[in-house]
Formats: structure tokens, C-alpha cells, sequence
């Protein structure tokens, strides 16, 4: 199995030294995170985000499936990440290395365990039938700051999502098509976002948002803050490292609030965007033979 | 420009007038073209076409992603780990790695050697580059047996990565008028403002490289870059 590549020796003196100076080698503030960009697919359901060379695509789709026996009035709710050999060489298929491993984790605390998305809703019949949803998360391109990238991605694409209308008449389930219903949106409760901090020096006390690839192999450790543009935190994760001050992990926090809200603004305005340029005009101009020659 | 570095894809019969004569030298063929006997010279890959009639020599100049070794090429390695009479040292992330023999240093004796740790990085000269073996590397000309600039390097420092056309256009020995590439000469000249040697300059040097490497800037596009960057620093 190829191993990951590491950086030179000289080049990790000079990445802990320049930032000693408070200087990165992109020249960005330590607080600053890389120009993001996010798009959506013609298809319901696709975001694809980038985060300077980062690159990270998230797809939702849906399908009808039969209920945990445990759960029979909750529908079914999967996020499937994958980091192929495409995003690096060290990567392989059907080996999930531990990036992945921590990666998926942290997507299934944040958007699973915080209930962001209403499982109930997606209900059927009870017991019997219900909506499975399932996000897969494709990293295209990996120059760090995995997590952020595609946590933004999954809740972009969870949002921008329709499901097939239902109805129940008489016992009998109908699923329509696009054609005979609009499809419906998910039910969504809250749009919870991370942020990854990554801690340099000695003592931990240099923190920076947004690491690249170069920077997250220097780095003595990292802290990812999942929270809501309501301040309300989902989950901190600090998986070993050099311990941090608690005051500096405060800091981060509320800092990572002001990100939240930025990402989360981003969002509804890209959202906003991709409904008007799919709003052809109402029923009738969707309806219209004619051609615009 | 464009008559004279015309652009050819692979498998393109190559039009005569192109090539050059003398009457000398034999035709020279350099990377990206492919000689069928009897007499047909084919591109291999896409890219520009450059021909030398003073040396008799034609090539493809063209931008790929893997670099492959060629003999003479001055690189920068990185130490993966030593054996008893080689260090094995990277070339490019994720290829088979190069031999680095403990004596291929200036004066290196068994006994004074340099011992060079894991991750270190060394300039170093191609030496063997053939197909289906590890190529091999040294720090010393075996002619001189001096070290002519080569050997490993110390100290903090940052290697930037670009694209390998971007580093052949560099390596030009007029890289601003034959290579469009002045980023370096303006951050030394008047447009850099005296630049000191401190971390903040290595950083400017390697995003103005990078910058002009990934928009595949041109001159006036750099002269812009720079004095942003310049500014951003003060």
C-alpha cells in the first residue's frame, strides 16, 4: 500500500518557523479561510464545494426501504464518504484509512447525530415502508481541510434535495414522479457546519482555521467545533494531540461562530440563487412548446 | 511565435519545412518524438514544437503531470531512508525512489560521509535514468569531483511545488525573454523594493512562482502579481 507522502524535514522546520513570524505560506491571516466556492449539479440533490484545491462532491438520493425493526417509525438516514485514489495515492478502495474513518465519524455526529435532518419525517407506512436518504461524499481533490469541505457539501446537497411526493389512499402507497408532483423538499431543522482548527507550537498556542495539506502534517493537533448559526454546538471533537489551553479552545469557538454564520449565509444565498435560475416563470411557462428562436 | 513553435498532437505527420537540416550534425530528436525508420518522425505527445537549427535538434515541449527522470536533470530529493551503501530518496511523491550512494558526495570517504536523516532534502544530478529501473542520483561531478553547488541542504527552507513545464520554462537561461517567466528578476529588481532575506520573502518568492504557474500569467499579468504581493507584505 503506497504510504502517505510527507514532507521534507527542511520543509516542516520552515512551515513551524513561519508561522512563529505569524506569517503562512499562502499569506493568508491565521483566521482566514481559502476562497470557498460552492455550486450545485443540474440534478436535485449535488453540491460540489471548493476550498482553495480542496475539492469535494456530496450527492443525496432516496429510495423507498422497509424500517429498522427497532425503528419503525423513523426512515432511514446514511452518509457513505469515500476517498478514492483519485484525492491521493495513499488512498485506496475498500480500504478506509483512518482520514476516512474520522472523517465519516465526524460527518455522522454533526449532521446525523444532531438531528439535522427529521428522520420521522421520512416515515411511510410505519414498520413497513419508509424513505431511505443517503449522501455519498466523493473528495475529488485533497490539499486539506477534508472535514469542513465536506460537511459544508453534505448539508448543501441535503438542502438543495427533493424527494418524490407520496400519498397514502386506501392502503396504497403512491410514489409520483417529477412529471405528475413536484418533488418535495426534506425536512430540515437546522444546518449545523464544521469548523477545524489545527494548533502549531509547543504549547499549542499558535491555532489557524482552514490548514492545507502541507500545514495539517506539521500540525501537534487539531480541534473540530460543529455548531449551528444559532451558537448551538453539536459536537467538539480533540482527538489526541498536544493538550490546548482552555481559553484558546474558547477562542476558537466563538470565532468559529462568526465562520458559521458566513457558511451558513453562503448557503442560503447560493440556495436562493440555483431556485431562481431553475424558476422558469410559473406553471405555464414550464408547460410552453414553443421554443425561444 | 506561432509560426515558429507550432503545435502538434500525437501521431501528426510533421511538416518537412519544420525540420531542420545541416549539414553536419545528424538530426537530433528530443522528448515527445518518435523516429519510424525509414524516415518518418512522429509526435508522440501533444505540445509545442521547438526546433534548434544551430544544434540540429527538434523536441515536443509540452506540460505533463509525472515527472520521469532524465539523465543530466539537476532535481531535488528527498531522503527516504539509508541502506548500507545508498540512500533511497524520492524524486516525485508516489514513484518507485531513487539511489543516492553514500560516496556520491564531495570528498565522501566511508568515514566521512554525510549521514543525512529521513526527510531531508538534497540537490542532487540524475545520473541513470533508464526505463524499468530506480534511477540514480549524486552530488558530485564525477569528472571534477567537486560538488559544483550539489549536495544536501540544511536548514529551514520551503520547496514549492509547480508544474514541470513551468520549471523547464525556469530553468531557460533567458527565462524572461525565451520562457515569459520575469517574477523572479522583478522580486530581485526595482518592482521587488529590496527584498531581505527573511521567511516573509521565501513565501512571497513561492506564491509568486505558484501564482504565475497555475493562471499561466504573462508578463504584465506577473509585474501586477508582484507589486500586489509586495504590497500585501509591507
Amino acid at each position: 500500500m503506497p504510504r502517505e507522502a510527507e514532507p521534507s524535514l527542511n520543509e516542516k522546520q520552515f512551515v513551524t518557523q513561519a508561522l512563529q513570524e505569524n506569517l503562512r505560506l499562502d499569506g493568508r491571516e491565521f483566521d482566514q479561510y481559502r476562497p470557498v466556492e460552492l455550486t450545485f449539479g443540474d440534478q436535485h440533490g449535488v453540491a460540489d464545494v471548493t476550498l482553495g484545491k480542496t475539492r469535494v462532491l456530496a450527492k443525496a438520493s432516496a429510495e423507498v426501504t422497509v424500517p429498522y425493526a427497532d425503528r419503525p417509525l423513523d426512515g432511514v438516514f446514511t452518509i457513505a464518504t469515500e476517498l478514492s485514489p483519485m484525492a491521493s495515492p495513499a488512498f485506496e478502495v475498500n480500504r478506509p484509512t483512518e482520514t476516512e474513518v474520522l472523517l465519516s465519524r465526524l460527518l455522522e455526529k454533526t449532521v446525523r447525530r444532531s438531528g439535522a435532518l427529521d428522520t420521522e419525517s421520512l416515515c411511510l407506512v410505519a414498520g413497513q415502508k419508509c424513505w431511505s436518504v443517503r449522501v455519498d461524499v466523493h473528495v475529488l481533490s485533497h490539499d486539506g481541510n477534508l472535514i469542513d469541505a465536506s460537511c459544508l457539501a453534505v448539508v448543501a446537497a441535503l438542502r438543495h434535495f427533493r424527494k418524490p411526493d407520496t400519498s397514502m389512499e386506501g392502503g396504497v402507497l403512491t410514489v409520483y414522479t417529477p412529471a405528475e408532483r413536484e418533488p418535495v423538499p426534506l425536512s430540515w431543522l437546522h444546518s449545523p457546519f464544521c469548523v477545524t482548527w489545527s494548533f502549531f507550537g509547543e504549547e499549542a498556542d499558535i491555532a489557524l482555521l482552514d490548514a492545507t495539506w502541507m500545514e495539517e502534517q506539521v500540525r501537534v493537533g487539531s480541534c473540530t467545533v460543529s455548531l449551528n448559526k444559532h451558537g448551538e454546538i453539536c459536537q467538539i471533537a480533540k482527538l489526541g494531540g498536544t493538550p490546548v489551553d482552555a481559553v484558546v479552545l474558547l477562542q476558537c469557538t466563538s470565532v468559529a461562530l462568526a465562520k458559521v454564520k458566513e457558511f451558513s449565509e453562503l448557503l442560503d444565498k447560493r440556495l436562493a440563487e440555483d431556485l431562481k435560475r431553475r424558476d422558469k416563470g410559473g406553471f405555464m411557462a414550464e408547460l410552453r412548446a414553443e421554443n425561444d428562436r | 511565435m506561432a509560426t515558429d513553435r507550432p503545435l502538434v498532437l500525437p501521431g501528426e505527420t510533421i511538416d518537412p519545412s519544420l525540420i531542420p537540416s545541416h549539414p553536419k550534425h545528424p538530426l537530433r530528436l528530443g522528448p515527445g518524438l518518435r523516429h519510424i525508420p525509414p524516415s518518418d518522425i512522429v509526435p508522440t505527445v501533444a505540445g509545442q514544437l521547438i526546433t534548434n537549427p544551430v544544434k540540429n535538434s527538434m523536441w515536443v515541449e509540452y506540460n505533463s503531470q509525472r515527472y520521469i527522470p532524465s539523465v543530466g536533470d539537476i532535481v531535488l530529493a528527498q531522503i527516504l531512508r539509508s541502506t548500507t551503501d545508498f540512500y533511497l530518496c524520492t524524486l516525485s511523491q508516489h514513484t518507485a525512489p531513487a539511489t543516492l550512494p553514500h560516496l556520491a558526495f564531495e570528498s565522501a570517504t566511508k568515514k566521512t560521509r554525510p549521514n543525512l536523516a529521513p526527510g531531508q532534502l538534497v540537490y542532487a544530478r540524475v545520473t541513470l535514468a533508464n526505463k524499468h529501473m530506480d534511477p540514480e542520483v549524486e552530488c558530485v561531478s564525477a569528472a571534477t569531483g567537486k560538488a559544483e553547488g550539489l549536495g544536501p541542504i540544511t536548514g529551514p527552507g520551503c520547496a514549492f511545488d509547480v508544474s514541470l513545464g513551468f520549471a523547464r520554462r525556469l530553468l531557460m537561461a533567458r527565462s524572461a525573454e525565451d520562457g515569459g517567466v520575469g517574477v523572479l528578476e522583478m522580486l530581485g529588481g526595482e518592482e521587488g523594493g529590496g527584498l531581505a532575506e527573511s521567511a516573509r520573502t521565501v513565501v512571497v518568492v513561492g506564491r509568486a512562482l505558484q501564482e504565475t504557474d497555475r493562471a499561466g500569467l504573462g508578463m504584465e499579468g506577473q509585474r501586477r502579481l508582484v507589486k500586489k504581493l509586495v504590497r500585501e507584505m509591507r
